[in-house]
Parts: C-alpha cells; structure tokens; sequence
C-alpha cells in the first residue's frame, strides 16, 4: 500500500467479544483471517481505524499508554531479544522501560526464573540459546510487569514438536490459572487451542464466526472435531465479492 | 513534565544508553580499530594541508590558522551532522531487523524516548571519536589547542546536537512512512558538505552559493566550532554562530516532532509501523 492512499482493505469487521479475568481464549483462522491483527490492536501497536476495543476498561485509541500497562506480549519469533545481550540484561532493559526499578526488576527475575527454567540462560547471550529456552526468555519478559492480561500469537510457531508441547504444558501449568491473567492466543495447531482455551474465537476474512467453547462451537456446527467444526463455520460463512 | 516522569525518562534514556554500550563493548576488536581510524585520517589531512599550503591558502583561512587545523575540525565535527541524520533512522532499521521493535513498542516508553535514548551511544561515541582525531592531531601533527575556549565548544557542539536532531527525525519520519531510500539525508548531507565549509572556508564559494550556507546549520556549527577551538573567541564573539543553531532547533524540532507524530499515527492504522 502507498503511505498516501486511501485505507480501503478493512482487515477486522464486526467483530465483539469480552475476556474475563483467569479465562483463555483461543483467536483461530486461515492465514490472513485477522487474528494478528486483532491482537496488535490490543497492544496498542496498530490503532483501528473504526470500532472500540479496551483492555481492562481502557480505550486502546485514547489511552494507549495505560492500556500497555496492562498487557504483557509475546509473538513466537524467533529474533525478539538483544542478541549480543545476556538473558538477564535483555530482561533488565524491558522491565526498566516498563517502569521497574532494577532491585524489583531483579527480585522478580528471581522469582520467574525457577519456574519458567531459565536458570542457566540468564546469563549467556541470547544468540546462544536454542528457541525453546528464548521463547520461556520471551514468556517472562511479558510476565515482568505482572500484567492483567497475557497477549501471545503464535506462542509455538518456531518450535520443533517436542519443544512446542513442552511449552504448551508450562503454559498450562505455570501461566495460565497461577497468574490469574485473562491469556489471548492466535494458533494454528489445533490440539494446542484444545488443550489450552476455555473459549475459541472463529474468525476469517476479517469476521467473527463464532466464540464459544469447544462443545458449543460443535453442537452449533454440527461438527464432531475442532477441525470439522472449523471446516463447516469457514465453508458457511457467507463471502463477499471482491 | 513532572519531577517523577523527568526522572524516569532519565532513567529509561539511561537504560538504552547502557544496551548500546554493551552491544558495542562486545565487539570488542572493532572498539579498538575506531582508535587506528581515527589516526589514519588525521594523518591523511595532515600530508593534504603541507601538500596544498601555501601562503595564499593561508591567507584566506580564517583566524590565520593553518589547513591542517581548518579541516581536522571541519571533518571532526561534520560527523556530527552525519551521525545525527542516520542515527534515529538506523536505531529504527535496526530495532525492525532484530525483532525488538514490537517489544519495544509495547512497553511503558513511547517511541520519541527509545528514539533519544537510542541516539545517546553514537553522540557519545562519536564525541570519543572527535577526542580521538583531535588528540592524533595534538601528538602527532601540531594540531594548537592552547587557548580554545572549551565552555564555548561545548556550547556551539549542544546546540549544533539539537539543530541536527531536528533533521535526523525528520529523516525518522521518512523512513518510517517510506520504509527505504532517504532522500532528506542525501540532500542535506550533499548540499552541506558543498556548502557547510567542511573543507574549505565559505568565503571562496561563488556569491548564491553562500546563501544557501546561511540556510545550512552545519556552516553556523563549523565557524563556531573553528572560533571557539582555533579562534580563541569568546562567549561574546561565539553569539552568532549560536544564535544560528539554536534558531535551526526552534524550528526544526517542533515541526519533526510534528512530522514524526503524524508518521508514527499513520504507520499505526496502516499496519506498516513494523514493516521493512
């Protein structure tokens, strides 16, 4: 798109739903369906050009600044972190941007190292960590700030399967329901949005197909897996010309 | 602004400065050859200026200092508006290839923050830079620095930093709407160095050419910078060059920052503010 032309590709239509505190919701779609783009509008990265959306009852257009307060982000790239930095300075810079004083910021490095495993990672470069130990670096860098609520796309999409279930399960057992956080996360693997979220959130072409947990979704489509459930809400969705 | 969000501004400038030092610190070879680089150019000018000397040249120096002195000081500080042009755009580009760009977009500092803050290493680097071409220049070559009115280099470097940091976010701004190609850096770094006086005084330049340096503040930053090192002026007699500078600032960096705004706001809704 030229920078002077008019927006005329509207990547989010009608889309509304609420997060409550402690609960996950899964974002699901084809590529390019919006789930992304979603997520970037909550953290403030992205300003919608119509509609609302707030985060813990803040405006993410008006108080962009507060609405950062409350979120903590992590998308599953790999490159996200000061290379030729340790795992420790790297989490020293984020938390003092994010307001922390360096005596909180290192109590609470303390306090998530144990159980997000990152032990020896803390203090060597990030370049020479493999991508399961960045992305437990990457998870404790949004839990820094103890944020309300845990914004993640595609937290697994770098990782090798074994390395994704493992993050899956420390998600699970760590993140979600300990933190109290509401947790959003975009994915595409499927046993990982069944494992994971209460609810799920279809979407494709920019629109809402349905929220609801996964027994809800099947018995208002009919389908008997999370796969065919998708495939019958996608397939039904009406489209429009282009 | 109040104390406490001064304070945490400091804090967080602080903070970056740090990261950059330690990036750099682990380069550790490269560190080193900056120190031979800047002994290569002192002595590149210093044969220059006994090549081209010459009782005419000297002459139509200013402040009757020699060739070599002129153009270590002009090339020294030049950097400066280089530096200033390239540094907020390449801490941008770099932040875009690392990946840190989001992260830090979503922390608690805006982006004018992590921009200033990201800039402090290559001031202060280059700052360490032109210590080093002058002190070659000391030992080595000659170079006089008895007499130089330092408060008033200092002063003439300050505001020449904030004239430049006007031109550098606005070259922020192109990059951020455009993404590549920076055409504001080229045209300023090509006309001011044909017009700033880095090599040659002003004066020799034809008539229309010398209007076009009084629109240039790197011209205001070298005859400053040359009367207060090599001139011995005082703050009195530095007051032009100054006044200069600090009108390119006032103007300059409320209409960047308006620019950079308007840049940042409208990357925002088009989705492209991370995008290479």
């Amino acid at each position: 798109m030229h920078p002077f032309s008019p927006m005329t590709v509207p990547a989010l239509r009608g889309i509304s739903f609420e997060v409550k505190n402690g609960e996950v919701l899964a974002l699901v779609g084809a590529n390019g369906a919006g789930k992304s783009t979603l997520l970037r509008i909550l953290t403030t990265l992205l300003v919608p050009s119509r509609g609302r959306a707030e985060v813990c009852g803040f405006d993410v257009a008006k108080e962009p600044a507060k609405v950062r307060l409350q979120i903590g982000y992590h998308t599953g790239a790999d490159a996200c972190f000061y290379a030729r930095l340790t795992g420790r300075e790297n989490l020293h810079l984020f938390a003092g941007l994010n307001n922390l004083k360096q005596s909180e910021t290192a109590q609470r490095i303390d306090e998530l190292a144990g159980p997000f495993g990152l032990g020896p990672s803390l203090d060597r470069q990030v370049r020479t960590l493999s991508t399961g130990n960045i992305h437990r670096l990457g998870l404790a860098r949004a839990m820094l700030h103890r944020p309300s609520v845990l914004l993640l796309d595609e937290p697994t999409r770098s990782l090798d399967p074994l390395a994704a279930a493992e993050f899956r399960r420390f998600l699970h057992d760590h993140i979600i329901g300990e933190h109290g956080a509401a947790v959003l996360f975009a994915s595409h693997t499927l046993s990982e949005v069944e494992q994971l979220a209460g609810r799920i959130a279809v979407i494709d072409g920019g629109r809402l197909l349905g929220c609801d947990t996964l027994a809800g979704l099947r018995s208002f489509s009919g389908g008997g897996t999370l796969e065919q459930t998708l495939e019958i809400l996608t397939h039904s969705a009406p489209r429009e010309s282009q | 602004m109040d104390l406490d969000r001064l304070r945490s501004t400091l804090r967080k400038l602080g903070l970056l400065f740090r990261r950059d030092f330690a990036v750099a610190r682990s380069y550790k070879a490269a560190f080193l050859l900056e120190m031979f680089q800047a002994l290569f150019g002192s002595a590149s000018f210093y044969f220059l200026s006994r090549f081209v000397d010459s009782p005419t040249l000297k002459k139509s120096l200013p402040q009757g200092t020699d060739y070599f002195s002129f153009v270590l000081v002009g090339i020294a500080f030049f950097d400066y508006l280089s530096v200033a042009l390239y540094t907020f755009d390449g801490s941008l580009s770099e932040a875009r290839q690392n990946g840190t760009l989001e992260n830090l977009l979503v922390t608690q500092t805006s982006l004018p923050v992590i921009l200033a803050g990201s800039s402090l290493y290559p001031f202060v680097l280059m700052s360490l830079r032109t210590l080093i071409y002058l002190g070659w220049g000391v030992i080595l070559f000659g170079f006089p620095l008895a007499g130089a009115n330092w408060l008033g280099a200092i002063l003439i470097l300050g505001a020449s930093i904030l004239a430049f940091a006007g031109l550098g976010i606005l070259s922020a701004s192109y990059l951020l709407v455009f993404k590549r190609g920076n055409p504001v850096n080229w045209a300023i770094l090509g006309v001011s160095s044909v017009v700033g006086g880095m090599m040659y005084p002003v004066s020799v330049l034809p008539r229309w050419m010398q209007f076009f340096a009084r629109l240039t503040p790197v011209t205001y930053s070298l005859q400053g910078m040359r009367a207060a090192i090599l001139g011995h002026a005082t703050l009195h007699e530095l007051l032009p060059s100054l006044a200069g500078l600090l009108v390119f600032a006032a103007v300059l960096l409320p209409i960047s920052f308006l620019i950079f705004s308007w840049a940042v706001r409208r990357t925002k809704v088009t989705g492209t503010l991370t995008h290479f």
